[in-house]
């Protein structure tokens, strides 16, 4: 290869820096500005349209102009610089977007609550001791036992059992699978609808508390008659219950017998009714993606190993047991993993159903809470160290079992 | 063992347990649907199972729920914010993506790996590690020492920094997943289309892009249901104060917080209505959505 002049050194410098932080950046600031403008001036309905159709394609401007740039750089240095091109846009919005922001939010951690003097450790101290977010973490270790656990077993029973249909395994399978389609707001306003609690004498609407007021021969759902309140409901009836204000077992039965004794019902006693309640939606949507994972791992173990099991006559759980459960263990971990870091970034839920109230709290909302609620940046960074420092070694012990087992 | 050959008392016990789980996860959306065409003092007055059972159900149907929540309450409007952030927020990351898995596939650069590393990295950061200083940067820009890098935008609580935002989120995953994808292409293809003197854009645009369809499917199915059900970016970026600029889940969560709210006929028929599209998408291109889900696991 010849040695390139100074001049021409240069002129390929150049064109690399153009190529990988000014092209993209013009593009951000093009695109940002124009939009920005344009949301001024046109109505909305226009800006619906020209979003769509020009928001879409303005990318194609970026790589266009980069291509146009490149034809004047010399033949042989065109290859690389074209490199750079074609990765420099996505490594540029992974940089500004991902690794700066979150070196940004580590250290804005630190920082009072307008971001702008230090204040050492204050933020974490009071991360560790506010009883609000003690209750926050509490919740979120409920979350995380709760949803992971019922997701996997759930998701390892249809998709064990479904494989073994003759017919009929898409059809379960994806019955399961469609609340992932879901919005989270949408499943919430689903479960809501089931917890619904209306103050008597009105009908109970929501299906648990309809059947806990009608339970008996002397108790009825329906206590208004045109427009007359005819309370022939007997006083032994069970009373409408609001299922997510219930922080405890207090008011029901359960919760009564278990009133005094050692620290098994004293520990029942303050189980936080609400929050699980609330994180049965979440094990709703998701269980069919574990479902659907798992049975794909189980499609994959060789017949001639399960008939083994079979002609030695173990019976069916003990295949499940002993050949099903080991062979796709990486998988359930996979899975298992994946759970966790969704259930420690869970939002959605919350936000709609109780705005993060009545102790049910998670740190997701939590969050977002002191962002945008309480103006707190410095204990709103804090939190998202948080959420991050529990998700690193999750991914990290994944990642260094992936690597292990491949060089195996 | 052929699948057919099974114990004959396997057979009804394991369809029990499927039907029973199925009917679980069915359930709840049943007496939402049907209650959503009733009409709002109906729903009030009595309970769904009950009208069911008194036939009352059937003498009362209506579409009043959704015309009032599509059109009075303006859902409607909503419904195309909603368009008009998802079909960017698709088409933009897919873009940038599939040309950095090119390269990271097919050509040859210094810190190729490296490079490659830090996009795998940037998977584990959670989406709540951004948000504070993006909010900051699109509002002032940033400042290092004195200098302006990128200049005040004040673009907050408008559509461009909702599509920025998802681009932003979803890179890592798309550069990934259709990186993987390209390397699974023949080769010898793409060489000898070089060797032809076909230009690299020639060769992405002709031969890459088309052969990678399916994979690119995955990931735009995946994409668009994760931006379209998104609440917390919509949430922070476009904001839920301005009516003009709610999508459809932040429009819909006003409708769904409150403990005691009484709006159940709009709660109803506009959870309903947002539920549409995702599964129109996601049935139609189950081919494609469920790999893309999967493969989506690992999404920050």
């Amino acid at each position: 290869m010849k040695k390139l002049t100074q001049r021409e050194k240069l002129f390929n410098f150049g064109i690399s820096v153009l190529a990988l932080g000014a092209f993209p950046l013009i593009w951000f600031l093009s695109q940002a500005i124009l939009f920005r403008e344009l949301t001024e001036i046109v109505s909305r309905n226009v800006l619906v349209v020209i979003g769509i159709i020009v928001g879409s394609s303005f990318v194609f401007l970026l790589f266009n102009g980069m291509e146009r740039l490149i034809r004047l750089a010399p033949r042989e240095r065109r290859d690389s610089l074209e490199a750079r091109m074609f990765a420099g846009p996505s490594l540029f919005m992974i940089g500004l977007f991902l690794f700066y922001p979150a070196i940004r939010t580590i250290y804005l951690s630190f920082k009072d609550r307008y971001g702008k003097s230090f204040n050492g450790v204050e933020n974490y101290s009071w991360a560790f001791s506010d009883t609000e977010m003690l209750v926050t973490i509490r919740n979120q270790i409920v979350w995380l036992v709760f949803v992971v656990f019922f997701t996997l077993l759930i998701g390892l029973i249809v998709g064990w059992l479904s494989d073994r249909l003759n017919k009929g395994e898409a059809f379960f399978k994806s019955i399961v699978f469609m609340p992932m389609a879901i919005s989270a707001v949408g499943a919430t306003a689903i479960f809501k609808f089931i917890y619904e609690y209306r103050p008597p004498p009105l009908t109970q609407i929501g299906i648990i508390n309809g059947i806990r007021v009608s339970a008996g021969e002397k108790c009825s759902n329906n206590r208004i008659i045109e427009g007359v309140l005819n309370d022939y409901a007997d006083p032994s009836c069970n009373r409408a219950i609001g299922w997510l204000q219930q922080r405890d077992l207090s008011n029901l039965q359960i919760g009564e017998t278990l009133e005094s004794g050692g620290w098994l019902s004293n520990l029942l006693v303050n189980f936080p009714l609400n929050t699980v309640l609330l994180l049965v939606i979440m094990i709703w949507a998701y269980t069919g993606f574990a479902a659907v994972v798992f049975s794909a791992g189980i499609k994959a173990i060789p017949a001639d190993i399960m008939e083994a099991g079979q002609i030695d006559g173990a019976s069916e759980i003990r295949i499940f047991l002993s050949i099903v459960i080991p062979y796709i263990k990486s998988t359930i971990i996979v899975v298992g993993t994946y759970m966790v870091v969704t259930v420690l970034k869970a939002f959605d839920i919350i936000y709609v159903s109780t705005r993060g109230d009545l102790e049910t709290n998670l740190l997701a909302v939590k969050m977002l809470d002191e962002f945008s609620k309480y103006r707190n940046i410095g204990r709103s960074s804090t939190v998202a160290v948080i959420i991050f420092v529990c998700v690193i070694p999750i991914i990290l012990g994944h990642a260094l079992r992936e690597k292990e087992s491949n060089s195996l | 063992m052929t699948r057919n050959n099974q114990k004959w008392y396997d057979k009804p016990f394991t369809k029990l347990i499927l039907i029973a789980i199925a009917i679980t996860w069915i359930f709840p959306i049943f007496g939402f649907l049907l209650s959503s065409f009733r009409p709002p003092e109906a729903i009030k007055r009595t309970s769904w199972w009950e009208s069911l059972y008194t036939g009352e159900y059937w003498t009362e149907l209506t579409l009043q729920n959704y015309s009032e929540v599509f059109f009075a309450e303006n859902l409607s409007r909503s419904f195309y914010n909603s368009l008009a952030i998802t079909i960017p927020s698709t088409i933009i990351p897919i873009t940038i993506a599939a040309f950095a898995a090119y390269a990271f596939a097919f050509m040859d650069f210094r810190g190729k790996n490296f490079l490659f590393m830090m996009v795998v990295a940037s998977m584990i950061i959670p989406l709540q590690m951004s948000l504070i200083p993006l909010v900051q940067l699109f509002k002032s820009g940033i400042e290092l020492g004195g200098i302006t890098i990128i200049p005040a935008l004040d673009i907050n609580g408008t559509f461009v920094a909702t599509w920025f935002a998802h681009t932003g989120f979803g890179l890592p995953l798309a550069t990934f997943l259709l990186r993987d994808f390209m390397m699974g292409l023949p080769r010898s293809v793409i060489e000898s289309a070089k060797i032809d003197g076909a230009s690299n854009m020639t060769t992405f645009f002709k031969l890459v892009v088309p052969l990678s369809i399916s994979g690119i499917a995955a990931f735009a199915t995946f994409q668009f249901l994760w931006v379209y059900n998104d609440f917390l970016v919509a949430n922070v970026f476009l904001g839920v104060y301005k009516p003009e600029n709610l999508v459809v889940t932040s429009h819909m969560s006003q409708i769904v917080v409150g403990l005691f709210g009484e709006a159940w006929h709009l709660r109803l028929s506009g959870a309903v209505i947002s539920m549409i599209v995702p599964l129109i998408v996601f049935f139609s291109l189950q081919r494609y959505s469920i790999r893309g889900l999967i493969g989506g696991a690992v999404k920050g």
